[in-house]
């Protein structure tokens, strides 16, 4: 039961028509199917013509400021079209080109007006960029990337090798984070934007495809720049200014990775309920056993509680973003922890058919590998973390306004997006946090508030670096935690959220936050509250986020 | 390059210290775990090892002990305890832009 009553209450807009195009997954007939996903998957390939989909509806043009042409302007509804993408296949939706748009917004907060406008007409064309931070020796070190770019004359002169870039052995262009000093300290390091098809190809080499775990249907691959010469003008920004553009940039992609995930549990959640509405045992249905109903409503709960960290998050970029660092990392780490939680626990109710790479569930499994390259891509969990530690003193100290509605409801007009506000550390006091010193906040959570408050107040400088220890980095966890129950809060205070669901999340996180001894309080009217609005929105069509969008996807005959 | 100015929340605020250079001397061993005397005042700080995580939060120490909001490149553009304390000097002595 949603607090509207109305199930065919759903949102319809773009995201919507793709959605449509790529029709019921459970028809096995449907060429962008589950059973042509997975077996594109198991040919390490994405399932045919589902690029040429996203081309006819002009995806790239997502990931473009609209005053060059495209359609970026907000980024939380960014997240919300590409969520038909990921639902369906998330190796087509960071296949296609997530990495363009991460690789984008570097250009589009510090390259020049004629770089943006190259960059520009090639994605709107249908073209793919790399991004090329990662070295396979290096990790989540940027600081420590040796690929190297030297200045002669009017020139740059690249050497060495970017690895697991994805679109590598197609992209037209790439964003490359390139070593440009060895003075030591914060300025070694500048980004070039440098155009694959002009270079000689005798200095440069696309390196064959990895292997991977999940993603399979994902192009992964490298380059190899051996004194390979580009323009000067190929720099973006200034010599050096490197970190400073990315760690800006990495807010904004990591709120939006966060937020490719959440599809991916909508069709997993949707695939279980499925089941379990289906299969009979012990004469009743899997749904009716209070064990799985239990697990499909903790699971609905958390998972409307990673969107609304998501839209919490997205949107302070435009609301709060002198505060946006440390929120952004804190969803970049927290929310594909809920989501493969979630997904864990949702496995132990298609028994030994989630261990089945064929039939009607195979799908599961296969999103269910694909979820892990998310928490780790792009910025792995524990350089999310050790993004919020050094601020974590003084995020937690001082007391200053709490995030206004905007940032919660999905009605409130946004502010531009503007990524020059974007900082390296936010300011004093944390606006999201501030939300949970209201009336209101379940004393558990107030209580959890106090303990961090506390103990970030006695941490030792040293144990906010790299060096710092576990309880130190335990902290941002505690940190993470808590902004989620101040975007459920927030959520529930201004949005349109389900029955039910803000008192189950707010329990759910604070077992996470402290887990008891005793058996976790056990709400039975918030969960069937909850248990039967997702059959209703199952049985309706609409999807399982906050924003209840129109889905196309069958429960069984 | 810094922009100055920009107060925060007064009541979270201690007291400008008077001599910059000693209070900022006492951040960076705090970093670096070790005492102020042990930092010499004419060294770069990146010899100290005071990689670019240290150098972000001692602009946070910045920002909220002398109400400064610096740039993130500050202890690039300033190497020195003393270079960077005389910088701050004149921009919390300049009279306020607005």
């Amino acid at each position: 039961m949603s607090t509207n009553g109305m199930t065919t209450h759903g949102r319809k807009d773009s995201a919507n028509d793709l959605e449509e195009r790529f029709g019921d997954p459970y028809d096995e007939a449907n060429p962008f199917g589950h059973a042509a996903i997975v077996a594109a998957d198991e040919r390490a390939e994405l399932p045919d013509g589902a690029e040429a989909v996203l081309d006819e509806v002009g995806l790239n043009a997502e990931f473009v400021p609209e005053r060059l042409g495209g359609r970026l302007t907000e980024v939380d509804a960014l997240v919300r079209r590409l969520r038909p993408v990921f639902r369906r296949d998330a190796a087509l939706g960071l296949g296609y080109g997530v990495t363009s748009f991460m690789a984008g917004l570097n250009v589009w907060l510090g390259g020049s007006d004629v770089q943006r406008k190259w960059l520009a007409d090639a994605l709107l064309g249908n073209g793919k960029v790399s991004v090329g931070y990662h070295e396979l020796g290096r990790g989540n070190d940027l600081t420590g990337n040796e690929f190297s770019a030297n200045r002669t004359g009017d020139s740059l002169i690249l050497n060495g090798r970017k690895e697991v870039i994805n679109n590598a052995g197609r992209a037209v262009a790439a964003v490359l984070f390139a070593r440009t000093d060895t003075r030591g300290g914060g300025r070694d390091h500048s980004l070039l934007l440098v155009d694959l098809t002009r270079l000689d190809q005798e200095r440069f080499r696309r390196l064959p495809r990895y292997r991977t775990l999940g993603l399979r249907g994902c192009a992964l691959a490298g380059f190899e720049f051996d004194g390979c010469a580009v323009p000067d003008s190929a720099l973006v920004g200034e010599v050096g200014a490197g970190p400073d553009l990315a760690l800006r940039s990495f807010q904004v992609s990591r709120a939006v990775m966060a937020g490719a995930g959440l599809g991916i549990l909508d069709a997993g959640l949707f695939g279980v309920l499925r089941f379990a509405l289906d299969r009979r045992l012990y004469g009743r249905t899997v749904a009716e056993l209070p064990h799985a109903r239990s697990t499909l409503a903790g699971a609905y709960a958390d998972l409307l509680t990673a969107d609304a960290m998501v839209t919490a998050v997205t949107r302070a970029l435009h609301v709060l973003p002198a505060s946006a660092s440390a929120c952004a990392a804190a969803a970049k780490y927290l929310v594909p922890l809920l989501l493969e939680d979630a997904m864990n626990a949702l496995s132990v109710i298609l028994g030994a058919r989630f261990y089945l790479r064929e039939g009607e569930y195979a799908g599961f499994g296969k999103h269910m590998r694909d979820l892990p390259p998310l928490g780790i891509g792009h910025a792995g969990g524990v350089s999310c973390q050790l993004t919020i530690l050094p601020q974590l003193p003084r995020l937690l100290r001082g007391t200053g306004d709490a995030a206004p509605a905007a940032v919660f409801d999905t009605a409130a007009p946004l502010p531009e997006l503007d990524l020059a506000k974007l900082r390296l550390f936010a300011p004093a006091g944390d606006p999201l946090l501030a939300v949970l010193r209201d009336d209101g906040t379940p004393p558990a959570i107030a209580a959890e508030l106090a303990a961090l408050t506390d103990a970030a107040a006695a941490m030792s400088p040293r144990e906010t670096g790299v060096a710092a220890g576990p309880a130190a980095l335990a902290l941002t966890e505690r940190y993470a935690l808590l902004l989620a129950a101040a975007a459920v809060l927030g959520q529930a205070r201004h949005g349109d959220a389900p029955e039910g669901w803000a008192e189950l999340a707010l329990d759910r996180l604070a077992e996470r936050l402290r887990p008891s001894a005793a058996l976790p309080v056990f709400r039975p009217d918030a969960e069937e509250a909850l248990f039967g609005d997702l059959v209703d929105r199952a049985a309706s069509g609409v999807g399982f986020c906050l924003d209840r969008d129109l889905v196309h996807r069958s429960l069984a005959p | 390059m810094p922009t100055p100015g920009t107060s925060t929340d007064a009541a979270t605020i201690a007291p400008i210290p008077a001599d910059l250079a000693e209070w900022l001397a006492g951040r960076v061993a705090a970093y670096l775990d070790t005492t102020a005397d042990a930092i010499d005042r004419d060294l770069p700080l990146a010899e100290y090892g005071l990689d670019s995580v240290y150098a972000l939060s001692l602009c946070g120490d910045i920002e909220d002990t002398l109400t400064l909001v610096v740039e993130p490149t500050l202890a690039w553009d300033y190497p020195t305890v003393n270079a960077m304390a005389a910088y701050l000097r004149a921009e919390i002595e300049r009279p306020a832009a607005t």
